[in-house]
């Protein structure tokens, strides 16, 4: 006998399964129909995004091995190899099985170092560019030989992935693909993307920068603790969409920023995972409408709008994934500030503090990566934060020396660094109107206004 | 109209708000308690005590009327007003940022401490500062000439009913406002950057659990004709509603006594304490032949505000001629 759940669920899928048109179910990401004029070859859908996917599995599998101290493994990933390297990450664990196993199952020739950003970035100390500071962090990483370096307080797998996100796919997705790409003489839709290619210009920019925002397909008909579970690892049934039994990473899986955006809007305050990818396949559908003709300024302009909305609410994705982990940081150097006055034992405590500052440091430094140069707000945040956490001997890294060692001095104390991440968290909230405000350091102080209600009534006791 | 609509039924909303005085639980506590009072110590039955309580005379004298009338257009005007001023969130903030950065303290220095006793602390804290906030405030209200133009809004009152505590002109209605959000940020923000998230207040239908105990004890006989007295050693602890009566009185050794809302211990230490008296009516407002105009809506608001104007010109006079008197000592000294 099936359970009243399971016959619902039963009942929605086969339903699902059912009215599914040839192409395109209004909520995936493909398949869409070829509309190369004067193709003649067998191929019967037009999305790729194959490259950006290779990029992902690269990202995730430096983070993984970032903590080794294997430069030549890690720049392998970072710099492309060869070799058919294989995916360290994600790979198959217990029933959640992973289709491909070798990064060329899924794309070859790939590399991040290639498709990282070309500008200097001013929250790491050296005036490097982004390529240049990712390469820096590996090289320091290895020389480390371990993930967490007390010495620094830099978490090297959080920071090169979390700058990484930043500085590649947001980056190319925002400022390159969705930016200059979208002009009306750059990769037209009247051609071919590249000579062979079996799809037009605008379609492949469009699907690019769709991969590198790193949605399933097929992510639109779940929930976002469904979409979350699936990079965690824990719902096989929503990440296999064809029902195969694997996960096909070129289509089924949640990547980087798409799955902070389905974290986020988990707590049911925002809806940031569907807005962005509803607009990536509503820009689909309009690129495909277009049926291989050039697109008319009509066309482009609502593309330019939903562009504006993936690009604003990505930008949203990373402000608040720099507020939680400010708030992580204002926690951790309370417990450490506690375990300090009892002589106890930091190690632990403080490893955490490195981690969370790792990856407040990574977001804060991948919101730079955007379209527009945040100005001010980027000075505050990069002088707020600093080169470095503050350390248990309330030093701080402060630069680098020409060897590219990192330079440490006097830092201006817990209290003044606590003050700093509340003054980030509201930065956050002033230029981003972030809402989902995770480890909000506030929230007891504005749910206490709020219960106090004032007192804004002309009464005389 | 609907605008005038959302203002009535917020205005109605004030009856069921047990955050507020004129809550209808608390009418009903008062009711009973005055009722009792009339029957054990004034010697009458209960239908008497009713009548008495609900003497027409005085909810439906001039002065009771424009209370009423004053309750509803303040509604209005603050409404307008209100949204202009600095909330306790945004104080609490900047105390919150300010406290960091005191290297000598520690944020979250006591997190450790047990819940229960941080909210105790915390709902203690807080009622006090309220109290004496408020009593700092009153105490100002009649000690300064431009406040007590305001004040006497309030004092011009010649019946007392409950709601008498609306009689209240705007400006010092924006006063205070801002003490509340001021004494609030600063509960609040001190809280919570020694306690850390676990701040929180301890109510009871949403009042303060102290606020709700004042009110259901019968806080709107304050302003009421029954004159209810506790013992003498409790009336230098808590105000009884006769003491506060006696603040209302004409009579000149009653004039700037009794400036607390709730506890007397205040006025005790500050010299203002005056003990409840057995009179048997006392003449109420600002003296004694108050002329009927001064319940006018237009005396209520604007009277204050040309009184405003006059003691600042005469302070402004009296300045030059300061000024131009010590500028011929100086010519003559010179000479």
């Amino acid at each position: 006998m099936l359970s009243a759940t399971s016959k619902l669920l039963l009942a929605g899928v086969l339903g699902t399964t059912l009215t599914l048109p040839a192409f395109g179910d209004g909520h995936s990401y493909g398949p869409f129909p070829i509309t190369l004029k004067g193709y003649s070859g067998d191929k019967t859908n037009s999305v790729s995004y194959t490259g950006q996917i290779a990029r992902h599995v690269q990202h995730d599998s430096l983070k993984k091995l970032a903590g080794s101290g294997n430069l030549a493994e890690m720049m392998a990933y970072f710099k492309g190899s060869k070799k058919n390297k294989s995916i360290i990450a994600p790979a198959s664990k217990g029933d959640f099985k992973i289709k491909q196993t070798l990064l060329n199952e899924i794309s070859s020739g790939k590399n991040l170092s290639g498709k990282s950003y070309k500008g200097i970035v001013n929250g790491w100390p050296g005036g490097l560019t982004g390529a240049e500071v990712l390469e820096h962090m590996i090289n320091k990483a290895a020389e480390h030989g371990s993930a967490f370096d007390p010495n620094t307080g830099y978490n090297y797998p959080q920071l090169i992935s979390k700058f990484a996100m930043g500085a590649v796919f947001y980056n190319q997705a925002v400022d390159n693909y969705l930016d200059e790409k979208l002009g009306p003489d750059n990769k037209p839709n009247n051609k071919p993307y590249k000579d062979g290619a079996h799809y037009t210009g605008k379609e492949h920019v469009w699907d690019e920068a769709f991969g590198y925002w790193g949605a399933a397909a097929h992510s639109l008909n779940l929930t976002a603790e469904q979409n979350y579970n699936i990079t965690k690892m824990k719902d096989m049934a929503a990440a296999d969409h064809n029902g195969d039994g694997v996960v096909d990473l070129k289509s089924e899986f949640n990547f980087a920023h798409a799955y902070y955006a389905a974290s986020y809007d988990k707590s049911g305050k925002t809806n940031y995972f569907n807005t962005v990818t509803q607009a990536f396949v509503d820009g689909r559908k309009i690129i495909t409408a277009a049926n291989g003709e050039a697109l008319t300024s009509a066309q482009r302009s609502q593309l330019h709008a939903l562009r504006d909305v993936i690009g604003q609410n990505w930008e949203k994705v990373i402000a608040e994934s720099v507020f939680k982990y400010a708030g992580s940081v204002y926690k951790d150097i309370d417990k450490l500030q506690t375990i300090m006055e009892s002589n106890g034992d930091t190690t632990k405590a403080f490893a955490t503090y490195g981690k969370h500052w790792g990856e407040l440091k990574g977001f804060a430094l991948a919101l730079q990566c955007g379209k527009s140069n945040l100005g001010e707000t980027a000075v505050k945040l990069n002088r707020m934060i600093g080169f470095g956490p503050v350390l248990l001997n309330l030093s701080q890294v402060t630069g680098i020396d020409s060897s590219g060692n990192f330079i440490k001095d006097e830092s201006s104390g817990w209290d003044e660094y606590k003050l700093h991440m509340l003054k980030i968290q509201k930065l956050m909230v002033d230029i981003f109107a972030v809402k989902a405000k995770a480890n909000d350091q506030l929230a007891n102080i504005s749910d206490l206004s709020a219960k106090l209600g004032g007192s804004n009534s002309a009464e005389n006791d | 109209m609907d605008i005038l609509n959302f203002l009535f039924l917020d205005s109605v909303f004030e009856f069921f708000d047990p955050k507020k005085r004129i809550f209808i639980g608390y009418i009903l506590t008062s009711t009973i308690i005055a009722s009792l009072w009339l029957i054990v110590f004034k010697k009458i039955n209960f239908s008497q005590s009713i009548k008495k309580i609900f003497d027409k005379k005085i909810f439906f004298s001039r002065s009771a009327k424009s209370d009423y009338l004053l309750f509803f257009l303040n509604q209005i005007i603050m409404s307008i007003i209100n949204p202009l001023l600095i909330t306790q969130l945004a104080i609490a903030t900047a105390i919150f940022y300010y406290l960091h950065s005191f290297s000598w303290l520690n944020s979250g220095a006591f997190n450790n401490t047990p819940e229960f006793l941080i909210i105790t602390l915390f709902t203690i804290f807080h009622f006090v500062l309220e109290d004496f906030s408020k009593f700092i405030v009153h105490r100002f209200m009649h000690k300064w000439p431009i406040l007590w133009a305001l004040h006497k809004v309030h004092h011009s009152a010649t019946c007392l009913t409950p709601m008498t505590v609306f009689r209240t002109h705007p400006l010092e209605g924006v006063i205070f406002t801002l003490r509340g959000a001021f004494t609030q940020a600063i509960s609040i923000s001190v809280f919570v950057f020694f306690f850390g998230s676990n701040v929180d207040i301890a109510t009871i239908l949403g009042a303060n659990i102290f606020i709700f105990a004042f009110n259901i004890a019968g806080a709107n006989l304050r302003h009421s004709h029954i004159d209810i007295s506790y013992w003498k050693w409790v009336e230098f602890i808590i105000i009884s509603p006769a003491q506060h009566q006696l603040h209302h009185s004409v009579l000149q050794q009653h004039h700037d006594k009794n400036f607390g809302v709730a506890l007397a211990l205040w006025d005790w230490l500050f010299g203002s304490l005056h003990h409840s008296e057995k009179i048997s009516q006392l003449t109420l407002g600002i003296d004694i032949n108050q002329k009927e105009e001064t319940h006018s809506l237009t005396s209520l608001y604007f009277d204050p505000l040309k009184e405003i104007l006059f003691i600042t010109i005469k302070r402004i006079k009296r300045l030059k001629s300061t000024l131009k008197s010590k500028k011929h000592i100086s010519i003559g000294v010179n000479r």
